[in-house]
């Protein structure tokens, strides 16, 4: 930034361009989705997507907020919060000794969880079901928590075991020797150096749940148990399909998430830095 | 110090899962009398109905519902929305775990009779026959239901052929006029492609779309019999009836027919319909749901006069008979589950949903009612109604006709037919041997 | 003989710490992932519908397929395709937003979110999206080429470039999970390092090259194994934009077996192909992380 006053460099003026490239890259189709829901069905068919509305024409909204939208969304964010907290609890747990420890079961394990990574999670929505059912939990949004904590576990605990890996071994024996145990170095020195990860995970693992579609439909049926992504198949027909309405239903659903990303991002951020290892 | 961090971890631990236990808990609690045929504390028997239309059109079920439960106060119908997409797969699950709906859609062909052989499907015949209930129906739409002469489901939904549907101001502005003959179809095409614009919008990417040419093709050289013999396994899918389609249809795709990309394009997100609004494309091969489909999303182009139909045009040189529609009576197909609690009140709640009632409001919203009596206004849908009643049979889509795993077969290679990708001998060759497999295990 | 036994009981003590430790997400897991994933070795040696009474035993039938199976092998390649340039594309950019990022500190917030969005953005909506934008004669690609003189531009019907357009758009949706990612890992280094190269006279691409990027190598390395297996499994975009068509030409193994189990109605051979892509998958990850690690020693 020394040269700034002198004018720019050329290399500067290249991150510029680039920096503002991608800013574009990532801006355009947000901001033709919202153009999507900005408009009448005929209107997307006839004119396409990349004509700005006629109108201001605001009834999708009025029509999704009139229906049964904020019982979903009161759904979602039960379900996500509920999931991430145990979901970053039992990682955290998990991470830990298979970060800093030898014992015999360690590689054994961790490379159990990388495989359970590598599960696709369609031909596993048959036995989940029948285990729901079997238990009395289908079409209820407690079904829903055991499969995304276990979905998100393994990718979680990767995650984090990367993170621990990193934390100089001096902190660890110097809190022993403090008289601190294996728990208490978890609590007061692991799961605070961890932050950094775990921001990474509530944003990576929220998304994955607010979005998740598949066990929702699977294991909840009636419109008062249903998770947000599913309010789209309300508008998905046997030969055709509502786009700008699906596009309304998704676009709202970002928007908290956006708003979250916003507002927590100071936290996080900070919490990526009391996370920093204070040379 | 070691043992009291256990001790405090192991708490924290314990409270973590007590408090998901809870949850566990209250979910279940919160459970009770979902999904299956028993009472609540109401002393009401549930039923359960699943489908899978959306918007306006679930209104109509929604309501006849509402009407069932106010004359039937001992009954409450839960309507249950599903997906197309995923209806068969849930369906199926349901069956794996004994929850099965009630009241449920299916389709005809292989996939309703594998239900009637697994003893899924509750006998109708005797309460359809009451009263003549029945006769009421086109007749083609009672075989669609019927297995082995019992009947097991009732067409409700549309009468569903397909046909050619046409932008009559395209037509207009070079002077077209409908085709009776493919050869005809074939000039027409070839003074649309001089003129730049598409004769087909095609949107291939959905399959089904583009088999439906595959289909009518064959049908128009063949008729009826070679399809039924090479699904039953006593003729072939090598039969000159699908080298003909599988040829023509590459003929077609090599003089630039069919719309630019249609192999990429999906026919849900109205990809094809662009074209044909726009009149960059003049002709959609579609099921007759078109009119619906258009009168959902662009009413305008209707109230225009711009919508135009032909049946699909005839083989001069075959001797087939050129006045079979290809097609479903009724759609979606409406059964009660063998396992149904009160399968009498299961079936009275699907008369509901063609009582006058229902009627009127699936009238204005264009669908085809599969009743004899049945008469619509507009001018298009009476054509489709001519075409279909002057029908000396009805040949159902392929992809329901057959079993699912070789309606798949099917769909794949029609696409890599249109693809080039694949040669008309190939293909049949592959369908032919997908035949073969599913008949050698379940023969 | 002190010694000993209390290496022994320490050893004992990391035992049963670590079972402590490990139970609740083993147990998780077990319940919610291996047992299904049995179920699917299971139900691999059947030949099933998925839901009918009938279920016939065949053995190692399906496995005799799977393995014959020309259009499962050509899913896997396109897979590799898949994994080797999502790494190759994402990667590199994934660092280079998080560096500048980490560079410009609070004065890049409004980047940060926008760059970030594509991560929120639904897989259906971005599938929609770009659907239409790459529509043959109605998308933006077509329009830019008829602009300068040239033809309609069709790249998802087009078993030829389908693959690559596909990638390209995975590609964008996950660069901003990159980006936090090594965002995260920047921010776990310590604090002062950039100053001290400064002071030192290092340039900030010295400083990049020769200081943070090796610190950076356990984030990379790991990030390289997470888009492996991602990329490995991947099913959402390709499933809404293409069903891994035309022609196959897109087909990956996930979309492979969604449409053996939900199309086709062949649950055995689904499961067969699901149970075959763990071992694959499984298999490629550990040998990747083992080489990984090694090469670090």
């Amino acid at each position: 930034m020394a040269g700034a006053k002198k004018g720019f460099k050329p290399s500067q003026i290249i991150v510029a361009v680039l920096v503002v490239f991608w800013f574009l890259v990532c801006l355009v189709p947000f901001f033709f989705m919202l153009m999507c829901t900005l408009k009448e069905q005929f209107e997307l068919l006839t004119n396409g997507v990349f004509s700005l509305p006629e109108r201001l024409y605001l009834n999708n909204y009025v029509e999704i907020f009139t229906g049964t939208i904020w019982r979903y969304l009161a759904n979602s964010a039960i379900v996500l919060v509920v999931t991430l907290v145990i979901l970053l609890m039992f990682s955290a747990f998990a991470a830990y000794p298979l970060s800093r420890w030898k014992f015999r079961m360690n590689k054994p394990v961790y490379s159990l969880i990388i495989a359970c990574m590598s599960v696709p999670i369609h031909v596993t929505l048959l036995p989940i079901f029948m285990m729901t059912v079997n238990l009395g939990m289908y079409d209820s949004i407690w079904a829903l928590i055991g499969p995304y904590v276990a979905f998100n576990l393994p990718i979680s605990v990767f995650i984090l075991t990367t993170f621990m890996a990193g934390v100089p071994k001096d902190m660890e024996e110097a809190a022993e020797i403090d008289g601190c145990g294996k728990y208490g170095i978890f609590w007061r020195i692991m799961l605070p150096l961890a932050k950094p990860g775990l921001a990474t995970l509530v944003i990576y693992d929220g998304v994955n749940i607010w979005n998740e579609f598949s066990f929702a439909l699977t294991l909840t049926q009636t419109a008062a148990n249903r998770t947000l992504p599913l309010a789209v198949q309300e508008f998905q027909g046997q030969y055709t399909m509502n786009i700008p309405m699906i596009m309304t239903v998704l676009f709202i659903s970002i928007l908290p998430m956006i708003v979250v990303f916003i507002f927590g991002q100071d936290k996080l951020i900070k919490g990526m830095m009391a996370g920093a290892v204070k040379g | 110090m070691e043992r009291r961090t256990i001790s405090r971890f192991l708490k924290r631990t314990a409270a973590c899962t007590l408090a998901l236990a809870m949850l566990l808990l209250a979910g279940c609690a919160g459970n009770t009398g979902n999904s299956g045929g028993d009472g609540d504390s109401s002393g009401k028997t549930k039923l359960t109905l699943w489908h899978i239309q959306t918007g306006t059109a679930a209104d109509i079920i929604k309501d006849a519902a509402a009407r069932f439960n106010a004359d039937h106060p001992e009954y409450e119908v839960e309507v249950v929305d599903k997906v197309n997409d995923t209806y068969k797969s849930d369906l199926s699950m349901a069956i794996n775990a004994n929850t099965m709906p009630d009241i449920f859609i299916t389709w005809g062909g292989q996939t309703m009779y594998d239900y009637v052989d697994e003893g899924l499907l509750y006998d109708l015949t005797d309460l359809m026959n009451a009263d003549g209930y029945a006769d009421t129906f086109v007749d083609a739409g009672i075989a669609q239901c019927s297995y082995n002469g019992r009947i097991y489901s009732v067409p409700v939904e549309n009468i569903s052929v397909a046909g050619i549907f046409y932008n009559k101001d395209v037509f207009d502005q070079y002077g077209l006029e409908e085709p009776s003959t493919i050869a005809e179809l074939e000039a027409l095409c070839d003074t649309l492609v001089a003129n730049g614009v598409a004769p087909f919008a095609l949107a291939n990417a959905t399959q089904w779309t583009g088999s439906m040419y595959f289909q009518y093709l064959a049908t128009r050289y063949g008729g009826l019999e070679p399809f039924a013999d090479a699904a039953a396994g006593t003729g072939t899918f090598e039969n000159d009836a699908f080298v003909y389609a599988g040829e023509k249809i590459q003929e077609w795709v090599e003089k630039g027919y069919f719309c630019e990309g249609f192999n990429g394009m999906d026919d849900d997100a109205g990809q094809a319909r662009m074209l044909f609004y726009s009149g960059d494309a003049a002709m959609d091969l579609m099921g007759s749901w078109f009119v619906g489909t258009i009168a959902g999303e662009n009413q305008q182009f209707l109230d225009d006069g711009k919508l135009g139909f032909f049946p699909f045009p005839t083989l001069e040189t075959s001797d087939a008979d050129p006045s079979l529609c290809l097609g479903t009576i009724g759609d979606n197909l409406y059964a009660v589950s063998a396992s149904s609690k009160a399968p009498e009140a299961a079936f009275e709640m699907i008369q509901y949903l063609l009582d006058d009632e229902a009627q009127v409001e699936r009238k204005a919203q264009s669908k085809i009612i599969p009743l004899k009596n049945f008469t619509s206004d507009d001018p298009v849908i009476t054509e489709i109604l001519d075409a279909v009643n002057g029908a000396a049979g009805i040949q159902l889509w392929y992809d329901q006709y057959l079993p699912a795993e070789v309606a798949e077969v099917h769909k794949q290679t029609s696409q890599e037919i249109f693809g080039l990708t694949m040669s008309p001998e190939e293909a049949n060759a592959q369908l032919q041997a997908a035949m073969e497999s599913y008949l050698a295990k379940n023969s | 003989m002190k010694s000993i036994t209390m290496s022994q009981r320490r050893r004992r003590e990391t035992a049963i710490a670590a079972t402590v430790f490990l139970a609740p997400a083993l147990l998780v897991i077990a319940i919610f992932v291996l047992y299904p994933i049995v179920q699917s070795f299971v139900t691999s040696g059947y030949e099933w519908n998925g839901y009918s009474s009938n279920k016939v035993f065949i053995g190692l039938g399906n496995w005799v397929e799977l393995m014959k199976d020309k259009t499962f092998w050509y899913a896997f390649r396109n897979n590799l395709v898949v994994m080797v340039l999502s790494i190759v594309i994402q990667m590199p950019i994934g660092l280079a937003l998080a560096t500048f990022l980490d560079r410009v500190g609070k004065k890049g917030n409004i980047c940060k979110v926008i760059w970030f969005i594509p991560m929120l953005m639904s897989s259906v909506a971005i599938g929609y999206l770009f659907r239409y934008a790459l529509d043959a004669n109605t998308g933006f690609v077509s329009a830019i080429s008829q602009l300068f003189g040239g033809g309609k531009v069709d790249l998802l019907g087009n078993p030829d470039t389908v693959l690559y357009t596909v990638i390209i758009i995975i590609a964008w949706q996950f660069i901003p999970f990159y980006m936090v990612y090594y965002m995260a890992g920047y921010s776990s280094l310590p604090m002062d390092i950039h100053e001290a190269a400064l002071v030192d006279g290092a340039t900030e691409s010295q400083y990049f090259w020769r200081i943070s990027l090796p610190l950076l190598k356990p984030s990379i390395k790991s990030a390289i194994v997470l888009s492996m297996v991602g990329s490995l499994k991947y099913f959402d975009l390709v499933y809404v934009m293409t069903s891994g068509g035309p022609s196959h030409a897109s087909e990956l193994m996930a979309t492979y077996m969604y449409t053996n189990a939900f199309s086709s109605y062949r649950m055995g051979y689904a499961s067969a192909i699901a149970a075959g892509m763990f071992i694959l998958i499984s298999v490629i990850a550990i040998v990747t992380m083992r080489l990984l690690n090694r090469k670090e020693d």
